[in-house]
């Protein structure tokens, strides 16, 4: 299934509209961590939220890594404080919430491995800070919090709460436009 | 993004705009590769001094934008700071173990941040998305379907911020009341992301399809803006190379902090 222009078109749409809340949620993200215990890691699992909902959305190879590219650059020409290191962090995000996807053969589209996509992508987060911000030099306690904040984060907000959001777009109708006909439209139309 | 700003195009306006993204990318893999914190330091005043003198924004404006800045700053250095692995004790209480090793380690991840930041908004400030896009199709080869995407969609922004508002006002007329707690992030969701999203979604298809009805495609095409190289992106090539250049010699001979290297050893 190869993305068509529609398609593109719809995902940078989407992606965009998630670089503006990434760009927002840079401060509030910063506020939520004072002390650096890593508590406010729990709501970094925002910016994770663009791959899976587009993915969720349209349903086809490719869309979740475009998706969280394509918003992490939103978010860096819109003056992200975290520069071009966002770019980065938006690839291998987007690669990891893609991968999960993958491995069901992009044939399921269920809450649960929307939730595994929020992790994987979380995972990806964390192998760029390793090389960014030396966690792995901190306190054992304290990287375990910042490992256990950050996935519960993923799967929260990235899995579940995009799930939600895509659930309550498909009741809007607009997801018809979007998706590749299924077996079960071809069977309806046989009815 | 520059909608709203006034400023005067200066001659980092005028860089190419795939060769500046492509060489921030590459200054962003070698800030990756430095552990010396005085080196580092001393690398924040290069892109600093651009940013201050040659974006040509008003200093109000500027000072604004870098006000965030500080908080970065010490929410990118806290946590490895107070709870980072190291030998030499200064200070403990309860939890918060500050070594010498850690303090350092956070001071440099600290300035790390503060040179992407400052990086970030220099790029930002001084490219118009528009000359990007047409500069990533001709010098970098990007397929113009992602291109043109990007900018129509760009384009769809600022109609999703008016029909923001138009909803905003339309739920306040109704009375509509704000919802405590959890709930509170499913009225959101259901009255403001639902509608504006979907509609967003019709939009971007219907500008797909009169886009493909008229005959847009990844063939060979001719451009409007043709970005070309310019004596500005050597002058630009050689102002960083000079200024880390300088920053690394400084850094090395005349150091300031006992640490020279922030890795766990």
């Amino acid at each position: 299934m190869k993305l068509k222009l529609s398609d593109i078109l719809i995902t940078i749409v989407i992606a965009l509209v998630f670089g503006i809340i990434y760009k927002l949620w840079g401060p509030v993200y910063s506020l939520f961590k004072p002390f650096g215990l890593h508590i406010g890691d729990v709501i970094y699992g925002m910016w994770f939220i663009a791959g899976t909902v587009a993915m969720l959305l349209l349903r086809k190879p490719g869309v979740a890594l475009l998706a969280e590219t394509a918003a992490a650059s939103g978010e860096f020409l819109v003056g992200s404080e975290y520069g071009l290191s966002v770019l980065l962090y938006g690839i291998i995000q987007g690669l990891g919430t893609e991968l999960m996807f993958a491995l069901f053969g992009y044939k399921r589209y269920t809450a649960f491995v929307a939730a595994l996509g929020g992790i994987a992508a979380a995972v990806g987060s964390l192998i760029m800070d390793a090389a960014y911000g030396y966690v792995m030099d901190l306190a054992l306690w304290n990287l375990l919090l910042l490992i256990g904040a950050r996935l519960i984060g993923g799967f929260l907000i990235a899995g579940l709460l995009a799930y939600f959001l895509v659930e309550a777009l498909e009741k809007t109708g607009v997801t018809s436009l979007i998706r590749p006909a299924s077996d079960e439209d071809y069977k309806a139309l046989d009815r | 993004m520059q909608w709203t700003l006034n400023y005067e195009e200066t001659w980092v306006h005028r860089l190419n705009p795939a060769f500046k993204l492509v060489f921030f990318l590459l200054l962003f893999l070698l800030l990756l590769f430095i552990h010396n914190p005085n080196i580092i330091t001393n690398i924040t005043v290069v892109p600093l001094l651009l940013l201050l003198f040659s974006t040509g924004h008003q200093k109000k404006v500027l000072l604004i934008l870098m006000l965030p800045f500080l908080l970065l700053f010490f929410s990118s250095a806290s946590s490895m700071m107070f709870f980072g692995q190291g030998s030499t004790t200064w200070w403990k209480w309860g939890l918060i173990h500050i070594t010498e090793e850690s303090f350092y380690r956070g001071l440099h991840i600290g300035f790390r941040a503060l040179n992407f930041a400052l990086l970030g908004l220099l790029f930002a400030l001084t490219t118009r998305p528009v000359y990007l896009f047409y500069s990533l199709i001709q010098q970098l080869k990007v397929p113009p379907r992602f291109a043109y995407s990007f900018m129509a969609a760009v384009r769809i922004l600022p109609v999703m911020l008016e029909e923001f508002q138009q909803l905003r006002a339309a739920l306040l007329i109704r009375g509509v009341k704000k919802k405590k707690g959890y709930r509170r992030i499913t009225q959101t969701i259901t009255l403001y992301a639902v509608p504006l999203l979907s509609q967003s979604i019709r939009r971007a298809h219907r500008i797909a399809v009169a886009m493909e009805a008229k005959r847009f495609n990844n063939n060979k095409r001719t451009y409007y803006y043709k970005p070309t190289f310019s004596k500005f992106d050597l002058l630009f090539l050689l102002y960083t190379t000079i200024g880390f250049g300088v920053a690394f010699w400084v850094g090395d001979t005349f150091p300031y902090f006992d640490s020279t290297d922030v890795r766990q050893k």
